[in-house]
């Protein structure tokens, strides 16, 4: 059994009864969302540890050598291996030093993004909030002066009808 | 009705002679003439007599031997025709009022001297029947009555025009047909009222077929299925009002896919993102993108009988289209779609059709309506010859 018949005449009479019946409101603006963590970066216990331990041991620690024989000898090739690969260890560490330095400045870029990001969110809901009010005022001026009425009046800015009046006299503020 | 006799035509055959002003098929009266004439060559032999070309001479095309007399139709002569047929319907006299003085002479200005030599083809041919396309053939009947006067005329009104249908320069190309085919019930309506005679005019319809192959896979340039298909006759970038109107629908309804087939590119819109794409030029991607889409919103409207608006109703996609265009005879007796006087309407179709009862319901009635009057090519071929009094009996088995 196919579908019930359907007269395309009765249905589009319907159809212009039903939307003769102005059911037009202006959307309401949506609802800001926040993000579910907070908007600063999670990354401060990271930064913490990196701000205070960038600097990476640069000679040897004889109480690492221990004592007695074994211990002096220990720190001879201990000093020795520092001493080889020393100039590798102040280019390591500046290396770090700028690396940490880097994140400094991402992190407070990625703050100032996401406070920026935020600041566009709320304008646009506040333009949204704006052009709502403005489709507002249209549509009550349209269900009270439909297109082919009577000579409609000239729009003032940001769409206010204007309504003159039949003496001439100004519009009503 | 008994046939004509036979006469001595190379084949035995009954010959039939169609006088045509352009031998083409790019455009639905082209293609229709076409159609007409292979009809006719199930039970006749079938000379095509045409002005184009650049000589006389004669040659092969399928089935049909093509005289053409190398005499054309100058297009400035049709266009002031037409032109000067559309003012005077709007601003001058209706019904069987005169025309002013020296109108006649002005729209058959060029028009007549081409057909002149078709003549001596007809004479030559001696065909038992006659057949001119388009109803502004007056050149052609003037040939034939200086010819054979007595020889049955079958018209195929080609009435795109419907203004130039009823205007009384052309009644007597009406007077003259024994029969009249009509494409349209709208056509075959607008002829019986202003020329008389509904009982010689015929309609036939068209011989169209839905392509299996455009169901087997959905063209995925819009999405798989529950998109609008617009189809539109302005470029992408036109500000007329076909194009304010595509812009109204992909902005109505940004949660549904709209694909919009210009006349430069193709768009795929949705939630407010575009893909471009070229424009379609292959029939095979226009008839896929029917058959997956919810439903074929056509602004071109169509000229004889809006071959589009029927080829989506064979593919079971309701259709919307232009309240005053010849397609909202599909929509409305056929029941398979629904039309539009304005924007809001507009608006209001798609919104209605997008729901999936409504749609089930016209998609099912117009593709009904579709494959009665315009699905068979049997049936067409069984109409024309019919309409001109001749029998298939005897016509290939592939007919």
């Amino acid at each position: 059994m196919g579908p019930p018949a359907l007269d395309p005449d009765e249905f589009l009479e319907q159809l212009k009864a039903e939307h003769r019946v102005l059911s037009w409101e202006p959307l309401p603006p949506d609802q800001p969302r926040r993000a579910p963590h907070g908007d600063q970066s999670r990354t401060a216990a990271s930064l913490r540890y990196l701000h205070g331990h960038w600097a990476l041991p640069d000679s040897f620690d004889p109480a690492d050598a221990g004592g007695g024989v074994r211990g002096r000898t220990v720190g001879v090739f201990g000093r020795l291996t520092y001493r080889v690969l020393g100039r590798y260890l102040r280019e390591e560490r500046e290396l770090l030093a700028h690396m940490v330095r880097v994140n400094d400045a991402l992190e407070k870029r990625c703050d100032e993004l996401a406070a920026r990001c935020q600041q566009l969110d709320d304008d646009m809901l506040t333009r949204q909030a704006a052009e709502a009010a403005n489709l507002a005022k249209l549509a009550i001026w349209l269900h009270l002066e439909p297109p082919g009425a009577a000579t409609a009046p000239a729009a003032a800015p940001n769409g206010s009808a204007g309504r003159a009046t039949t003496d001439g006299s100004p519009p009503p503020p | 009705m008994n046939g004509p006799a036979p006469s001595p035509g190379s084949t035995g055959r009954t010959v039939a002679a169609v006088l045509v002003p352009h031998w083409e098929s790019k455009t639905e009266e082209g293609w229709l003439t076409r159609q007409v004439a292979g009809s006719l060559a199930c039970a006749t032999e079938v000379h095509v007599i045409t002005p184009d070309g650049t000589g006389a001479r004669a040659s092969t095309d399928g089935p049909f031997t093509v005289h053409r007399t190398g005499t054309p139709l100058r297009p400035e002569a049709e266009a002031r025709r037409d032109y000067l047929v559309a003012s005077m319907a709007a601003t001058g006299p209706t019904g069987d009022g005169p025309l002013p003085v020296g109108a006649a002479a002005v729209l058959d200005r060029d028009l007549l001297e081409p057909w002149s030599a078709a003549g001596g083809v007809l004479a030559a041919l001696r065909p038992d029947l006659v057949v001119v396309a388009d109803h502004r053939s007056v050149g052609a009947l003037a040939a034939v009555d200086r010819v054979a006067p007595e020889l049955p005329v079958t018209l195929v009104a080609l009435g795109s025009d419907l203004d130039s249908l009823g205007f009384p320069h052309y009644r007597p190309v009406f007077d003259r047909a024994g029969t009249v085919l009509a494409v349209t019930e709208s056509e075959r309506r607008a002829i019986a009222d202003r020329h008389g005679g509904a009982d010689r005019v015929v309609r036939i319809g068209a011989p169209l077929a839905a392509n299996p192959s455009a169901r087997s896979e959905p063209n995925t340039w819009v999405g798989d299925t529950e998109y609008v298909f617009v189809v539109s006759g302005s470029a992408s970038d036109a500000h007329d009002e076909e194009a304010e109107l595509t812009r109204l629908l992909r902005l109505r309804f940004p949660d549904n896919p709209v694909g919009i087939a210009h006349t430069d590119t193709f768009c795929a819109w949705h939630r407010g993102r575009v893909e471009e794409g070229w424009a379609i030029e292959r029939s095979s991607d226009m008839a896929r993108l029917m058959a997956w889409a919810r439903v074929t919103v056509d602004l071109r409207g169509g000229r004889l009988f809006a071959r589009r608006s029927v080829e989506s109703l064979l593919y079971g996609t309701p259709i919307i289209v232009p309240a005053d265009s010849r397609a909202r005879e599909h929509a409305e007796r056929g029941r398979g779609g629904l039309w539009f006087a304005d924007a809001a309407e507009l608006t209001w179709c798609v919104e209605a059709l997008l729901q999936p009862t409504t749609r089930a319901a016209l998609s099912t009635q117009g593709r009904a309506y579709a494959e009665d009057e315009y699905g068979s090519t049997d049936r067409f071929i069984a109409r024309v010859l019919d309409g001109c009094g001749l029998s298939a009996a005897g016509a290939p088995v592939n007919a």
